[in-house]
């Protein structure tokens, strides 16, 4: 009995969790390298109800990881900022000691002189500019080559993993590796592109789109629930 | 009463899953419950028959075809036309037409809980360093620059039965003739909201009704009884 207020609030629940994605996707329209998130819905199991009439329980939302549509490369004439053009990610040290990706190619200098993300982590392998170098100076290639004056100082290894679904958000732009991501491993075929950034791949449109779509979804699921509670209101004035 | 009580759960679901892709909403038939032959207890004369109400007889899911949304994304597999693909799942074959696909840490192409999608032969596809550059065929061929990976597996499902996470039990045939596949869309749920809120309207009405009969049996019998106890 009334199994069904349930279902109906399982997928009011799903979709507030469709929206909660979509509103950090739109918080998310300027941030480099970021990418929509994927999300996917799946129905619940069924139980046998009155004469083993299937009824369901209602809805889920299940995480696809991110979108894989790159975002579109805008010139910014910074020698620090590199755009990754195709698949792969940046790789960098956090302060406990793992590896994090990001696709956020803003660079910056540390005061050792160590190219780092926006918010400090450093390149892995490491990258240290020469006492004295002034980072306008610095040349970087399509595969990665850095140069500071014409003279090689390391390389930027852009690394990809099988399964992009299982990396962990960690913020800042950076995600982790899991045992469901796999291994990172040298990225094939992705080459870098020096003075661009990558822009989010957010659209606003589909998003609106999505976003009216999930209320609506939320509406009729609560419409469901109004009508189970009339359903047991009528069942109560059985007892007058 | 309680039947209409199922049919008001299960168009409740329905509705939770109007954005399930490849949802289909259920359908189920009623049918009257044996009648009874009331007979006179002294004489054993026949008087007729008693009408024991209605039950549901079975229900299945109408799997007529949700409307095709356009994702763009390269893992997301659209059917058209009938069949189901097959995926591996820790409790053997399942089948679903939810084509939010994904990869494993393998390599493996699986469906958006992880279980491996099985190609004709009912092996797994690995589609291991591909992503972007996947191009998926309408006959099901996954080629990356060039070079065939696989193909995904569909068949024609007998007697499916839902069972959660999108997945279906049923008996598989052959493959369905005529049914393409679409990247870069999926498959939206087949619950027409519309349709769904006028059959809600219609079951909580004659639920209305069923307590009215109830009610009005409830009266009858009082006024039997008290009409006796007055003799």
């Amino acid at each position: 009995m009334s199994e069904g207020v349930y279902a109906a609030a399982a997928g009011m629940a799903a979709q507030q969790s469709q929206m909660d994605a979509i509103g950090n996707d739109i918080a998310n329209v300027s941030t480099p390298g970021y990418h929509s998130e994927r999300i996917g819905f799946e129905d619940l199991v069924y139980t046998a109800e009155q004469n083993g009439a299937p009824a369901g329980a209602g809805a889920a939302t299940v995480d696809l990881g991110r979108t894989s549509a790159e975002g579109s490369l805008e010139q910014t004439g910074d020698p620090l900022s590199v755009a990754i053009d195709g698949p792969g990610y940046l790789q960098v040290r956090q302060a406990d000691g793992s590896i994090a990706l990001t696709r956020d190619g803003q660079l910056a200098v540390d005061a050792s002189g160590a190219l780092v993300t926006q918010s400090g982590q450093r390149l892995v392998p490491p990258i240290t500019l020469p006492k004295g170098a002034d980072p306008s100076d610095l040349k970087i290639g399509a595969d990665g080559a850095v140069t500071a004056g014409g003279k090689s100082i390391g390389k930027i290894t852009l690394v990809d993993v099988t399964n992009a679904g299982g990396l962990l958000s960690a913020g800042d732009n950076l995600f982790t590796p899991t045992a469901a991501s796999g291994a990172p491993a040298p990225a094939k075929d992705s080459t870098l592109e020096q003075g661009s950034i990558e822009t989010s791949n957010v659209d606003l449109g589909t998003a609106m789109v999505d976003m009216i779509t999930a209320q609506r979804g939320y509406q009729l699921a609560s419409e469901a629930i109004k009508d189970q509670d009339q359903l047991l209101q009528i069942a109560n004035q059985l007892v007058k | 009463m309680l039947t209409e009580q199922v049919r008001q759960d299960q168009l409740a679901n329905d509705l939770a899953n109007a954005s399930t892709p490849g949802y289909k909403p259920d359908q189920s038939t009623q049918a009257s419950f044996g009648d009874l032959l009331l007979q006179n207890s002294a004489s054993g004369q026949d008087i007729g028959s008693l009408d024991l109400g209605v039950d549901i007889a079975r229900t299945s899911p109408n799997l007529a075809e949700g409307a095709i949304d356009q994702t763009g994304e390269p893992l997301d597999v659209a059917i058209q036309g009938p069949g189901f693909f097959t995926v591996q799942t820790n409790d053997g074959t399942r089948y679903t037409r939810d084509g939010q696909f994904a990869v494993n840490a393998k390599g493996e192409l699986t469906d958006s809980i992880g279980d491996p999608v099985l190609d004709a032969q009912g092996k797994t596809i690995s589609i291991a360093g591909h992503t972007t550059d996947l191009k998926i065929g309408p006959d099901g061929a996954i080629t990356a620059g060039g070079k065939t990976l696989g193909t995904i597996g569909l068949v024609s499902l007998t007697n499916p039965a839902k069972q959660g996470d999108n997945l279906f039990t049923g008996t598989p045939g052959k493959a369905p003739a005529g049914t393409t596949l679409e990247q870069g869309a999926i498959e939206g749920s087949g619950t027409n909201p519309a349709s769904v809120m006028v059959d809600l309207i219609t079951s909580m009405r004659s639920y209305e009704s069923m307590q009215k009969v109830v009610n009005s049996m409830d009266e009858t019998l009082q006024q039997g009884i008290q009409s006796g106890g007055a003799l």
